[in-house]
C-alpha cells in the first residue's frame, strides 16, 4: 500500500500559488557553492560505481554474445534484458562516448532506413532477430561487434576523468532518459522488456543522488526528502510488475501488461523527479 | 428568429459582462456602432494598441473599447497588438464570447494528482498561472545555474497578445478519483462517436481541457510550456491541436467578414452575436433556469471536434456543388436564399419561400444545422473553430481540418442535437472527424483569492 507522499510540484512557481506576482520577481539568489573539494569523494565513489557495473557488463555480455553464437535464441533472449540492465545504469558515462553509445544502443528510429540500414547495430539490432524473427541467422557479426564495442567502452572509461558536473547532471539525464523513453514503451518495443531498462535508469540515478545527498542536505533539506519520496514511489510502483518480489534478478512483467492507470501513475513521480534533479547542480554550486 | 442574428442587433450597448467592467461605462447613444466601427477603420485607428487607447476614445462600448476591438466572435481577426490584454477575473471565464484572435489551441490533459488536495493545489496553480500569462508582466530571474523558470520564448517580458485561457473538465474527472461525481454537471459525457466519425483514441477525451488562444502562436506555445512546467506530476498532455484563422486587414467602409476555413467558406456568418449577454445567458452560460447544479453557473459546455477535410477532393468539387453543399456563396458568403446579385454574408438565411428545397437544398449545412425554426432556436451555438493544417498523409494528401469549438449552455440541446441533424449531409464526403471530446468550462474564478474551480470542489466537499 502506498502511503500519502508529497511528490509534487516543484516548479518555480508551484510552491507559491495565488502567491502576488511580484513577489516572484525577484532577484537571483546567489548559491552558497559546496567547496570544490567536497565533491572529490562522492566523484571517485562514483567512479567505482561505474567501473563495478562495466565489469558486470562486460562479463553479461560475453554470455549473451556467445548464445547468439552459438545460435541458442532461447538463451539469447533470456539474457538480453539481464545484460542491457548494467548499461543502463551508467548512460550517463556511457553516452561521453557518442560513437560506442551510437553502436552499442541506437534504435531503429535513429536510422533512416530502420532496421534495414546497415549501421544499425549492437544490443537493439539483436534484439530485433531475437524476438521479432525468433532467430540469430545472420546476427554473429553483430554480437561480434556488440562485444568489442563493450570492451572498448570498458578500456575507455578505466582512463577517464569524472567531470564533476557530468556525474551530478548524469542523475537528471537518467530521468529525463525514463521520461523520453521508458514510460511510453519505445525503448525494448520487440523484447517488452522495458521495465528492465527503466529500472537501471532509477538506479543510476539514484546512485548519484544518494552520493550526493549529503551535500544537497546541507543546501536544501526539503529537497532531499522531497526526491527521496519520488524514487520511494517510483521504485514501489515498478515493484508491482515484478516477477518475484523477493529475487530482483527475476526481473519483470512484459511492458504489454502495464497498464495504461499505471503508466500515468509513474509519469507523474518520473517527471516531478526529472524536474528536481535538473535543479542538483545548481544546488551544489556546479556549472 | 432573425433578432438574433449577430448582425442584426447592436451588440455594443446590451453588454454588461461583469468580467470587463474595469472600465466606466461610456453614455454613447445607441444607433448606428456599425458606423463607428467604419470610421474608426476608415481613419486607421483600431490598430492602434487600444489596449490602453481605447480608454481614451469615449463613445466605443466600454467593455470592447477596453480589450481594442470591434469585432464578433467569428469575424476575421484584424488586432495584432502585442498589448492587447483581457480580463482575466471575472463570473465567466475568458475565450469563449471573447473575439476569436488569429491563433487557437485546444490542449487535454490526464490529470495525476492522486486525491483530492492535490487536485485543489493543482486548480490553484493552474489559476495562478493562468492570470499571470494573460494579462502579462516581468519573468522572474533565477540563478543561472539552475534552470531558468520560463521557457524564455518570448524574452524577458511577456506581452499580453491577446492570450486568452479557458480551463474545462471532462467526465473522466468525476470517476470515483477526486470524490466529484455528486458535482458532475448533468449534461456532461464522455463523447461518443457519431456514423461519420472515425474517432482517434490518442485524440479523444481527457480529464481536462484547456483553450489557449493568442495573436501569435508563440504566445500559445509559451502559455502552454509555461503550465507544464509548473505542473510536473499533477498533469500529463493527452492531446493537442492547434490551428489559426487568417486575419484581414483592416478595410475602410466595409462591415466585418468571417473568417475563411480550408474548404474556402466565410465560416461563423451565422454565429450568434457573443456581445448580447441576453443571448449568451440563454444559450451560452449556465444560469439559473439551466437546471444544472448551482456551482456551474457561469460555466458552460464545449464540444471540441477535431475535423480532417479532403480538400484535394473539394477542390475537384464544382463550385456550384460546393455552394448547394453549405448552401451559402463561396465568395461573398451570402445565403442561397437571398437571391439578389449583390447578396451578403450578413443576410440571414430565409428558407420561408422555399419548403421543397429548390434553392437551399434541404440537406444543405447550415439548413439543417439551424433549420431557422421556432422549435431549433434552442439548438443554437456559439461556433469558435480554428483551421489546421498538421502535415501529410501516408497517400500525399494534405492533413488539414478543422477544430471545431462550440459553446452552449446545454450539451444535448446544442452540439449534440445539431451533429445528429447533421449525420448523413453531403458535406460528409469531405469531411471525417477524428477526435475531440465535451468538456465544461468551468465558472470564472471572482478575484485573486479565488481560484478556478472551487465551487465545484466545495459543492462535492
Ligand atoms: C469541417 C467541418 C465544418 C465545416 C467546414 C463547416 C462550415 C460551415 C460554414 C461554411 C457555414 C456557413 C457560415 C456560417 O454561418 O458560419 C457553417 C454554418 C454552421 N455550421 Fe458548420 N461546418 C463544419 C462543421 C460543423 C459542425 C460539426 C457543426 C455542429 C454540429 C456545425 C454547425 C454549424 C452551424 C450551427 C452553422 C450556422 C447555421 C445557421 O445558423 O445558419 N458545423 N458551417
Ligand atoms: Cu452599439
Amino acid at each position: 500500500m502506498k502511503t500519502t507522499r508529497q511528490w509534487i510540484a516543484t516548479g518555480a512557481f508551484a510552491l507559491l500559488p495565488l502567491a502576488p506576482l511580484t513577489a516572484l520577481i525577484t532577484a537571483p539568489a546567489a548559491q552558497a557553492a559546496v567547496a570544490p573539494e567536497a565533491l572529490v569523494g562522492p566523484v571517485a565513489d562514483y567512479k567505482l560505481y561505474v567501473l563495478d557495473n562495466l565489469e558486470q557488463l562486460v562479463s553479461h555480455t560475453r554470455d549473451f554474445t556467445a548464445a547468439v553464437q552459438a545460435g541458442d535464441v532461447e538463451k539469447a533472449q533470456a539474457l538480453y534484458a539481464p545484460t542491457r540492465v548494467y548499461y543502463e545504469r551508467i548512460e550517463p558515462i556511457a553516452e561521453l562516448f557518442a560513437d560506442l553509445d551510437a553502436s552499442i544502443d541506437a534504435r531503429e528510429d535513429d536510422y533512416e532506413k530502420g532496421v534495414e540500414d546497415p549501421d544499425f547495430t549492437g544490443f537493439h539490432r539483436l534484439e530485433y532477430a531475437l524476438f521479432h524473427d525468433d532467430s540469430t541467422e545472420g546476427m554473429e557479426k553483430y554480437a561480434q561487434g556488440l562485444m568489442d564495442d563493450v570492451n572498448d567502452l570498458d578500456s575507455r572509461v578505466q582512463g577517464l576523468t569524472f567531470p564533476p558536473e557530468t556525474v551530478v547532471g548524469g542523475a537528471a539525464a537518467l530521468m529525463e532518459e525514463v521520461a523520453a523513453t521508458k514510460v511510453s514503451g519505445e525503448e525494448d518495443r520487440y523484447s517488452r522488456t522495458d521495465l528492465w531498462d527503466f529500472q537501471g535508469n532509477v538506479d543510476g540515478a539514484r546512485e548519484i543522488f544518494e552520493l550526493f545527498k549529503p551535500l544537497a542536505a546541507q543546501e536544501d533539506a526539503g529537497f532531499v526528502e522531497r526526491v527521496q519520496d519520488n524514487f520511494d514511489d517510483v521504485e514501489e510502483t515498478l515493484a508491482d510488475y515484478r516477477l518475484e518480489a523477493d529475487d530482483p534478478s527475476a526481473g519483470f512483467e512484459s511492458y504489454d501488461r502495464v497498464s495504461d492507470a499505471d503508466r500515468r501513475a509513474l509519469t507523474g513521480p518520473v517527471t516531478v523527479l526529472a524536474e528536481d534533479l535538473s535543479t542538483l547542480r545548481g544546488l551544489l554550486g556546479l556549472n | 428568429m432573425s433578432q438574433f442574428d449577430r448582425h442584426s442587433g447592436c451588440p455594443f450597448h446590451r453588454r454588461t459582462d461583469r468580467s470587463q467592467t474595469a472600465l466606466p461605462p461610456a453614455d454613447t447613444p445607441a444607433p448606428a456602432h456599425r458606423e463607428r466601427r467604419r470610421f474608426l477603420k476608415g481613419a486607421g485607428l483600431t490598430g492602434l494598441g487600444l489596449g490602453l487607447g481605447g480608454i481614451g476614445l469615449s463613445g466605443t462600448c466600454p467593455a470592447r473599447a477596453a480589450s481594442g476591438h470591434g469585432q464578433d466572435v467569428t469575424s476575421a481577426p484584424q488586432e495584432q497588438d502585442a498589448q492587447l490584454r483581457y480580463p482575466f477575473h471575472g463570473e465567466h471565464q475568458q475565450g469563449v464570447v471573447t473575439p476569436r484572435p488569429a491563433t487557437g489551441m485546444l490542449v487535454a490533459f490526464d490529470v495525476l494528482a492522486r486525491d483530492r488536495d492535490d487536485l485543489e493545489r493543482l486548480l490553484k496553480i493552474l489559476t495562478e498561472r493562468m492570470a499571470f500569462l494573460t494579462q502579462g508582466g516581468r519573468i522572474p530571474e533565477r540563478d543561472p545555474l539552475f534552470p531558468p523558470p520560463d521557457s524564455g520564448i518570448l524574452g524577458p517580458v511577456i506581452a499580453p497578445d491577446g492570450l486568452t485561457m479557458t480551463l474545462a473538465v471532462g467526465a473522466s474527472l468525476f470517476d470515483k478519483r477526486y470524490g466529484l461525481a455528486s458535482a458532475r454537471p448533468q449534461r456532461l459525457q464522455r463523447m461518443e462517436g457519431f456514423p461519420n466519425d472515425a474517432l482517434d483514441a490518442a485524440r479523444c477525451h481527457g480529464d481536462l481541457a484547456l483553450q489557449i488562444c493568442a495573436n501569435t502562436l508563440d504566445t500559445g506555445y509559451h502559455a502552454l510550456r509555461d503550465i507544464i512546467k509548473n505542473t510536473p506530476g499533477l498533469l500529463m498532455v493527452r492531446w493537442k491541436q492547434e490551428g489559426t484563422v487568417p486575419p484581414l486587414p483592416p478595410a475602410p467602409g466595409e462591415v466585418d467578414g468571417s473568417a475563411r476555413n480550408f474548404l474556402g467558406f466565410r465560416d461563423g456568418s451565422a454565429n450568434p452575436d457573443g456581445s448580447d449577454d441576453v443571448l449568451m445567458d440563454e444559450l451560452v452560460w449556465v444560469g439559473r433556469d439551466h437546471d444544472e447544479p448551482a456551482w456551474a453557473r457561469g460555466g458552460s459546455y464545449l464540444a471540441a471536434r477535431i475535423i480532417r477535410n479532403f480538400v484535394e477532393r473539394w477542390d475537384r468539387t464544382p463550385l456550384h456543388e460546393q455552394e448547394m453543399i453549405f448552401g451559402r456563396r463561396k465568395m461573398s458568403g451570402a445565403p442561397l436564399s437571398d437571391s439578389t446579385a449583390e447578396g451578403r454574408e450578413q443576410d440571414v438565411p430565409d428558407y420561408s419561400r422555399d419548403p421543397e428545397g429548390k434553392i437551399t437544398p434541404l440537406d444543405a449545412h447550415i439548413r439543417l444545422a439551424n433549420p431557422r425554426t421556432p422549435a431549433t432556436e434552442k439548438n443554437r451555438i456559439l461556433r469558435r473553430p480554428f483551421n489546421y493544417s498538421n502535415g501529410v498523409e501516408a497517400n500525399g494528401q494534405l492533413d488539414m481540418g478543422l477544430l471545431f469549438l462550440c459553446f452552449q449552455a446545454d450539451l444535448e440541446a446544442g452540439f449534440i442535437t445539431v451533429q445528429r441533424r447533421l449525420d448523413g449531409e453531403p458535406l460528409e464526403e469531405y469531411i471525417k472527424p477524428v477526435g475531440g471530446g465535451y468538456f465544461f468550462v468551468l465558472p470564472g474564478a471572482r478575484d485573486d483569492n479565488d481560484f478556478l474551480g472551487s465551487g465545484l470542489l466545495a459543492a462535492s466537499a
